[in-house]
């Protein structure tokens, strides 16, 4: 009986204030679209870390003929600057750092350059001769990437050492500071979320004044007085953060999946059912948001 | 059924108390008229037994119970045992005779079965039967009260507060209220009823409680609106204020 009646208070609530319910609505749902594509971004993240981090290799690039850098003073590597480079790569001190290494010619510099760049018409006028040869370099933690950085940038013959991951770590950083900055979007929204769940609840109650001033006098208790003003923010809530699932779903699905993945074929992206799993974490803000912005509003303005 | 031990409420330390260092006690099943001048203390003395309000000092007992110590999730259990009525009827414009009785009902829990077979009896005692369908601005300020005394009365407290429940009404109208009420007491009910109707508490001759300036004045059994023994406090020679007491 008294949840029937409490369901009948909350139907009654939600269709007397249709538009304060669908500003509540939107406005969690705007809020938590933010958090969750935050929360997509750092998945994406740590799926391409988690794809990459063992496939980078750092690159000790040789000189060629249009090779400026003092160290390639003597023109293109020749190969007796490459031996030393071998020998230097199997001495005690940069081995143990070293899970294994390849040598990349510029043959098969030019084979990957014209893979990665299929489609591209760039490709017709690429020589092998303009692409360096390198020596590929896997190691056992890739953030001890300075000692070959220090072993080999002075070395002849050699005009550059990079490290990938740190071109993946720049990458990273950008999407970092586009999770951020959705963070704090998602915020000032939440702010106004709680503000407007508030001041929804400030307005049901004072509208509903003279049947809780009763329920009061009769001995309602506490529960059945304040739960359809917090169950309405609830129900509002939870609406917002179901389309902020949806939305942050759909894009996973139709941009991240079907559109990026074809474009970027050789990028682990995620896929859209991964991110259904911040679907109950923004189901949970969602509530709490409600549920404690109610409270704190109904404490002062209902009392018992 | 409820004790006032010594109580002051003071609302604004700038004023005088509401009500100051009242002592009294009323049975249970008993009838007491609480009257005396506006701002004399009446609402306050039934906001405390409520507990609407606390005590500044002293100690406010209802049904044996220190209403101090009666933590507020179990408030609404104190004010279940208490029915309340009030000058301004209170009902709920949208709602039926029957649905503002039930509601009483309905918001403590209560079985639609055991609604449906009790909230006909309670408008049958109140003398509303057949008018159960009417909204409250199709019946006249009598029927409306009689409405407010069947949802203060269908849980069946023990005590029953009314504050002026006869004040918008015709002398007639107001006797017929008191008739409900009386009934009330009878079926073990304890009543106390604030009031500015001299008519009415002379005609029921019952206990009178007078207050004045948050004092007790006069306390006596069967007696009438004005004492029937002259009190004349010696502050109030020459003031004015005696006569008007005893208007
Ligand atoms: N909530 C309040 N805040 C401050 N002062 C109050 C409050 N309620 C009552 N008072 C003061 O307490 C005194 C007693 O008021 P109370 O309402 O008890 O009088 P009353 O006897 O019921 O008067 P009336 O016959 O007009 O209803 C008055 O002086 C009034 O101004
Ligand atoms: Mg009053």
């Amino acid at each position: 009986m008294r949840v029937a009646f409490i369901l009948g208070e909350i139907g009654g609530g939600l269709r007397r204030n249709v538009s304060m319910v669908v500003s509540v609505i939107l406005v969690t749902f705007v809020s938590l679209t933010f958090v969750g594509t935050a929360g997509m971004l750092q998945m994406q993240i740590n799926q391409m870390k988690g794809y990459w981090y063992d496939k980078v290799q750092v690159a000790v690039f040789l000189c060629v003929d249009t090779s400026t850098s003092p160290t390639c003073a003597s023109g293109p590597a020749t190969d007796e600057q490459k031996k030393n480079i071998e020998t230097l790569l199997d001495s005690a001190a940069v081995k143990p750092y070293v899970t294994s290494w390849a040598y990349e010619s510029q043959a098969d510099a030019l084979k990957h350059f014209k893979e990665q760049f299929a489609n591209s018409p760039i490709v017709d006028s690429v020589t092998a001769d303009q692409l360096p040869a390198s020596f590929r370099v896997n190691m056992v933690n890739p953030e001890k990437y300075q000692i070959i950085n220090e072993t080999f940038s002075a070395t002849p013959g050699v005009e550059t050492v990079i490290d990938q991951r740190q071109l993946l770590e720049k990458l990273f950083s950008v999407m970092n500071i586009a999770s951020l900055v959705a963070v704090g979007i998602a915020g000032l929204m939440i702010i106004c979320a709680i503000l407007l769940i508030a001041t929804t609840i400030r307005l049901s109650a004072f509208s509903r004044r003279r049947e809780t001033g009763i329920m009061r006098l009769v001995g309602a208790s506490k529960a059945v007085i304040q739960l359809p003003f917090v169950l309405e923010g609830v129900i509002a809530a939870v609406i917002g953060a179901v389309l902020a699932s949806g939305t942050v779903w759909a894009v996973a699905k139709f941009f991240i999946q079907d559109y990026l993945a074809n474009q970027y074929k050789d990028t682990a992206f995620i896929s859209a059912n991964q991110v259904l799993i911040l679907t109950p974490g923004l189901l949970v803000l969602g509530i709490l948001l409600a549920g404690i912005s109610s409270l704190l509003t109904l404490r002062k303005y209902l009392k018992v | 059924m409820i004790r006032f031990d010594n109580v002051t409420k003071i609302y604004d330390q700038k004023t005088r108390p509401a009500l100051d260092s009242i002592s009294l006690e009323i049975d249970r099943g008993e009838f007491a008229f609480l009257v005396g001048a506006s701002g004399s203390g009446k609402s306050t003395f039934l906001r405390l037994v409520l507990k609407e309000d606390h005590a500044t000092r002293g100690v406010v007992y209802v049904a044996g119970q220190n209403v101090a110590k009666i933590s507020s999730w179990r408030v609404p259990k104190l004010r279940r045992g208490i029915g309340v009525v009030f000058q301004d009827f209170r009902l709920l414009p949208n709602k039926t005779v029957f649905a503002n009785v039930a509601f009483a009902m309905q918001v403590i829990g209560k079985s639609r079965g055991i609604i449906r077979e009790t909230v006909p009896e309670v408008l049958k005692t109140v003398g509303l039967e057949g008018k159960e369908n009417r909204l409250p601005h199709e019946l006249s300020g009598g029927e409306q009260q009689r409405v407010a005394i069947a949802r203060a009365v269908v849980n069946k407290p023990g005590i029953l507060l009314a504050d002026e429940p006869t004040g918008n009404l015709d002398p007639t109208t107001s006797l017929g209220i008191m008739k409900v009420l009386d009934k009330i007491n009878r079926n073990g009910t304890t009543v106390v009823m604030a009031t500015h109707d001299d008519d009415i508490v002379n005609e029921m001759r019952k206990r009178v409680i007078e207050l004045r300036n948050g004092v007790v004045l006069r306390d006596e059994a069967k007696a009438l609106y004005t004492s029937m023994i002259p009190v004349i406090p010696a502050a109030d020679f020459g003031s004015g204020l005696s006569a008007e007491a005893n208007k």
